[in-house]
């Protein structure tokens, strides 16, 4: 046995991470590790990897218990990660990326040639090919990826922990990383693979272990189980099918045409945009991260400015007006990222509810003063309306958890009442069961002939609500769908750049 | 105005800009590491008392040089403490330890020499001026050169070996890939507060040489808050030259003429004026280099 | 609950805890110079709060301090380090002193006026490093710290000869005196106190309500907490940047003149830069963790502080800047006391980065 991990038990405070997890890993084999969001599989392979201590159990390395206190350990024995964010640093190029920590050495400098030299060399070896002098910044997310692998295996592990790989991946890319997977356990590599996609596991694990609050389900052979068993073994139920009741669209919320911007250096973030939103439908926007989505809704939102181009909002022309002018016209947004944008983390959730709504509900603020009972009142019903577990309005916003906050920041767009809503990125993140609730929610919004345009990269939460889907890709729009007419297939081929012409 | 005038000028120039090269490469390296360390004033501050308290009872230059080290890094250490391990907020620790060794200073002085304001003579020794003989055949680049002080010379040095350290060997790469990604470097076996709290002592121990050079470079003299925001001005430098070891050697000279061209204007414009003189430059200086890095952002 | 219990226990308690190691390092350097602390600080405190005499002047001190340490307050906690108050001090004194000294008619309201112009001086001298913030991205906190030096040069030389007193020896370098009609109230020649001190802690109250219920308030602390969250909540950022650094150096002018006006009657050379109100003031509302009313007690106790260790000067020769040491020790140890609240908050607190494995990184 390569690997055991024997009753390792992991608390934080009250709430037990891991609890009595036990898991095997052979020579030459790989071991899939699935589970939702919040069911202790990172936490599992932080453990090992050294990042996170742990309470009660033990880990036996080729059957020697060890202790790790650092990564640096676990890389001393074998052990590689590539964590879910790339620990890659951006000014660097490719190979100084990838000898990270074992560096070539002429004494006290830093042996730059050699370093490019091995880093070739690698490359032959695994028949993963870059270029050692590119920078990191400059790569795509993909090509980030396989620096990282290149990186795993520079430190000459023979386990490699994946978690989370094809999270910011497009389907194709997720192929070929799947091929990847597959080639590095022919050179004799072990890994485990943590993840939530059942169609990976399928394509590519020996063995599987399910997870679910912390413990584990069951482990056995890929061959004895199917996606069907696997999803409701993670879940613990089964999944209802929802169902989406068709809405006929009416007039026109949204309007963008030829949104055109271009970054400092040069690069076209938006090229040539046109998009259109409808009141009664939810509009999807697929891409690989990165592609344009984040600077289409921030132009939209007011927070970034285009070089050309129109946005109509509610029959006004907003192009390049204020936040507070856009959000006047109609506009509620749920933003991408919920601590950078979405709430102050120090302030009380009173404050993080009545974020804009004082700007227009006289009731809040009157002459400029703000009326606290009524910011009470009204913070109190957000909070129970949107069912954020909470203990008092004045706690501070840093106390929820990541769930509950999310869902605090949907209630308080959703109150806008406004009739278009932009959701970034709305479920990234959080449990099963308050993903369900947001879920529902905007398909509520829908119901009130309300539009939304939707921004996630997970392409699933994409299919399951839009009524129509734009692909971008490297900043234009790339094709787009029906309801009916999309498929998984279809939107990753163009969210790689391909045509909806193009022979599939 | 003859050129021997000049050539003077250009001599105060370099002698004004050792400490604030010297504190500028301890910002530099501070800000390489993604620490804003806004102490260095008190850093200098603490250093060049220390220096004259042990001239004072040795009159000896290394030892004195060696005390103001000591210094340095001492207050360094309490910055490293407070800010680094124990993550309080940098400008309230900056702000404070700058205040604290203001007024400490001016309390010991008070009980050390039994004076207040200034403390100067007593026999007292300053660094040793190296004479460049074999530049006697030109009598302008003889004078510009005149009387510079070992750490005159030795601050160009050192901003050459920074250069080195932070471009060149494994230990600068590790320094600057934690200030770029803290926890990526973390993540990846470096102890990233460690490096952060070694980058902050190193400035102890650069402040402590400017420390050194600013009263004892030219005549040996300790005036209360004799620093007066050279360690400020010293972070305006450091970010003009974007970190850069050896763009901020040219920045500290700017300085240093501006602190030069205002004792000589003193002979000819009023003295309340002529001090306002750094303090304006830097505030137009570092305006004018935003503006220019403003404008290449939009292209 | 208990966790809400600990925290607001925390929060009051720390500065408290840091007050009494900043004493304690204090008395640790009185014994390493040889003088006994425990007298030394009974003779303190006994003479800065429990004597009539010096209570006046403590509080007379208190009044300039608590207004600046305010001032440092609204910019640091809508995230804009105003350094300069210092420099927004000398100015605003020295124009009101000039409108005081030049303005033919000499009334009660000629008063007003001048605060007008000292407030809208020190405003106009906040206003110059925000510009060029927003325009140029030129760090505040240097340019600031800068215009404090220049400030103290410009403003020193009016009094080396433009207005300088030449009644008397006219070695002084000060202003001649504000005409009587212009000063506050003093309830008795022997003692400094005087109703501008009235009017200090009343500006301290309102300012406290304003902040904690306007518009502004709420937006100027939003845009410190999160600068992002409040642009994307349609908040004017660069509007609130100008007001809240405007707000800033105008309260440093009003402090200046409640110093001239209340206490000095003229402007002095280096009257702003000796006494370092500013810098007293920005350790008052540091203890305080921005909040305007502790602020005042603090400023009040600081201010005591200082007293009691000039007295000590004159009486047992200690050097004055015992208290500036003492003062600088508390701040330290309170600028720790997040930390202290994040330990005791880790037992309590469930973590949150179970759930938010995919959160991505800003940095």
């Amino acid at each position: 046995m390569l690997i055991e991990m024997k009753n390792i038990t992991k608390r934080y405070g009250s709430l037990v991470a891991n609890d009595n997890v036990s898991i095997t890993l052979k020579k030459g084999e790989i071991l899939a590790i699935v589970g939702e969001n919040g069911a202790g599989k990172s936490t599992l392979m932080k453990i090992l990897y050294g990042l996170e201590s742990y309470d009660s159990g033990e880990i036996l390395i080729n059957g020697k218990p060890v202790r790790f206190s650092s990564p640096y350990d676990a890389i001393k024995n074998s052990i590689g990660m590539v964590q879910q964010h790339f620990m890659l640093f951006p000014p660097f190029s490719a190979a100084e990326n990838i000898v990270y920590g074992n560096e070539p050495r002429r004494g006290i400098f830093f042996d730059k040639k050699e370093a490019y030299r091995l880093v070739e060399e690698l490359c032959r070896k695994y028949n993963l090919y870059i270029d050692p002098k590119i920078k990191v910044k400059d790569c795509s997310v993909g090509l980030q990826q396989r620096i990282e692998i290149l990186k795993v295996l520079f430190q000459q592990v023979d386990i490699i922990i994946f978690d989370e790989p094809s999270a910011v991946l497009a389907p194709q890319e997720i192929d070929n990383f799947l091929q990847t997977v597959l080639d590095l356990k022919k050179a004799g590599k072990s890994i485990i693979l943590i993840t939530h996609k059942l169609n990976e596991v399928m394509a590519v694990a020996d063995y599987v272990t399910v997870m679910r609050n912390g413990k584990v389900v069951k482990k056995m052979p890929k061959h004895e189980t199917s996606i069907e068993e696997l999803s409701y073994l993670m879940v613990g139920h089964h999944l209802e099918e929802r169902e989406i009741e068709e809405i006929e669209p009416e007039e026109e919320i949204l309007a963008v045409s030829n949104l055109t911007k271009t970054s400092p250096d040069g690069v076209k973030l938006l090229d040539d945009v046109n998009i259109s939103v409808r009141r009664g439908e939810i509009v999807g926007i697929a891409g690989v991260s990165g592609n344009g989505q984040s600077e289409l809704i921030q132009c939209i939102s007011g927070l970034e400015h285009a070089d050309s181009g129109k946005i109509v909002l509610n029959g006004i022309d907003v192009t390049n007006a204020s936040v507070s002018a856009i959000r006047e016209a109609g506009c509620a947004c749920i933003p991408e990222d919920r601590y950078y944008w979405g709430s102050a983390a120090e302030a009380s959730l009173e404050e993080n509810c009545i974020m804009y709504h004082y700007q227009r509900k006289s009731e809040l603020m009157k002459n400029g003063f703000l009326n606290s009972r009524n910011v009470s009142l009204f913070s109190e019903t957000i909070l129970k309306d949107f069912d954020v577990k909470h203990t008092s309005s004045s706690q501070s916003m840093k106390d929820l958890s990541g769930g509950n906050a999310q869902k605090l920041i949907v209630g308080r767009e959703y109150m806008q009442n406004t009739p278009l809503l932009i959701a970034a990125e709305p479920t990234r993140g959080i449990d099963i069961g308050a993903i369900e609730y947001i879920h529902g929610r905007l398909l509520e919004k829908r119901q009130k002939k309300d539009a939304i345009l939707l921004i996630s990269s997970e392409l699933s939460e994409i299919i399951e609500l839009s009524d129509r889907i734009y692909v971008m890709c490297s900043g234009r729009i790339n094709g787009e769908f029906s309801r009916d007419e999309a498929t998984r297939e279809k939107i990753g081929y163009l969210m790689m750049g391909g045509k909806n012409d193009d022979e599939m | 105005m003859n050129s021997l005038y000049f050539a003077a000028i250009i001599n105060s120039t370099f002698r004004y800009a050792t400490p604030v090269l010297f504190a500028a490469l301890g910002s530099l390296l501070c800000s390489r590491g993604n620490v804003f360390n806004v102490a260095l004033e008190g850093q200098m501050l603490a250093a060049a008392f220390a220096a004259i308290v042990i001239n004072f009872y040795t009159k000896n230059m290394v030892l004195s040089i060696l005390a103001a080290i000591c210094a340095g890094l001492l207050v360094s250490s309490v910055v490293a403490l407070f800010q680094i391990k124990l993550k309080a907020h940098d400008m309230v620790v900056g702000t404070t330890i700058n205040l604290f060794i203001q007024s400490a200073t001016a309390f010991l002085m008070q009980i050390v020499f039994g004076s207040r304001g200034m403390v100067q003579g007593h026999g007292m020794v300053s660094l040793t001026k190296i004479d460049l003989n074999f530049l006697s055949w030109s009598p302008f680049l003889y004078r510009a050169f005149e009387n510079l002080s070992i750490l005159d010379y030795a601050s160009y040095i050192i901003a050459i070996i920074v250069y080195f350290y932070l471009f060149k060997t494994v230990r600068g790469f590790h320094l600057r890939s934690v200030g770029i990604r803290y926890n990526a470097a973390k993540s990846l076996g470096i102890n990233s507060q460690k490096m952060q709290m070694n980058v902050v002592l190193i400035s102890g121990i650069l402040c402590g040489l400017g420390g050194v050079s600013l009263c004892m470079g030219g005549v040996t003299v300790f005036v209360e808050n004799m620093t007066a925001g050279r360690g400020f001005i010293a972070m305006g430098a450091s970010s003009m030259a974007q970190a850069h070891p050896i763009m901020a050697i040219f920045s500290s000279l700017f300085f240093g003429a501006t602190i030069s061209l205002s004792k000589t204007l003193q002979k000819v414009i009023n003295s309340y004026f002529t001090e306002t003189f750094p303090y304006i430059c830097t505030i137009l200086a570092i305006t004018i280099y935003g503006a220019i890095s403003k404008a290449k952002k939009k292209k | 609950m208990t966790m809400k219990c600990n925290r607001k226990f925390v929060t009051v308690a720390s500065p408290f805890f840091a007050i009494l190691i900043g004493l304690t390092f204090g008395a640790a350097v009185m014994i390493a110079v040889g003088t006994n602390p425990f007298s030394a600080y009974r003779q303190m405190f006994s003479k800065s709060f429990f004597d009539i005499y010096y209570l006046g002047q403590t509080l007379v001190k208190s009044a300039p301090i608590m207004l600046s340490g305010v001032a440092a307050a609204i910019a640091w906690r809508a995230g804009y380090i105003n350094l300069g108050m210092q420099g927004q001090m000398c100015v605003g004194g020295l124009c009101a002193t000039l409108v005081a000294l030049f303005f033919p008619v000499k009334s009660w309201w000629v008063t007003i006026l001048c605060f007008c112009v000292g407030m809208t001086a020190g405003a106009i001298w906040a206003l110059i490093p925000t510009y060029l913030d927003y325009k140029f991205d030129v760090s505040i906190i240097i340019c600031t710290l800068m215009m404090n030096y220049a400030t103290n040069f410009l403003t020193d030389y009016f009094v080396s000869a433009p207005i300088k007193d030449t009644a008397g020896d006219g070695l002084a370098m000060q202003s001649p005196q504000i005409a009587e009609a212009l000063r506050f109230y003093r309830f008795s020649p022997k003692n400094a106190m005087n109703t501008s001190v009235f009017l200090s802690i009343a500006v301290v109250i309102l300012i406290a309500i304003f902040l904690k219920k306007s518009k502004f308030g709420y937006e100027s602390k939003m845009t410190g907490l999160n600068r992002e969250f409040a642009r994307y909540g349609g908040i004017k950022s660069t509007k609130i940047m100008f007001m809240t650094m405007a707000l800033s150096g105008a309260l440093c002018g009003f402090a200046a003149c409640i110093e001239i006006f209340g206490a000095r009657y003229r402007y002095v050379n280096a009257m702003f830069t000796s006494t370092s109100y500013s810098w007293t003031g920005l350790m008052a509302m540091l203890i305080a963790d921005y909040n305007p009313i502790m602020t005042m007690v603090y400023s009040i106790f600081l201010a005591g502080l200082a007293i009691g260790g000039q007295a000590l000067q004159r009486s047992v020769g200690l050097p004055m800047q015992i208290s500036d040491i003492i003062q600088c020790s508390i701040t330290l140890f309170v600028s720790i006391k997040l930390l202290f609240n994040f330990q005791k908050l880790k037992i309590n607190k469930k973590p949150n980065h179970l759930e938010r494995d995919e959160e991505v990184e800003h940095e």
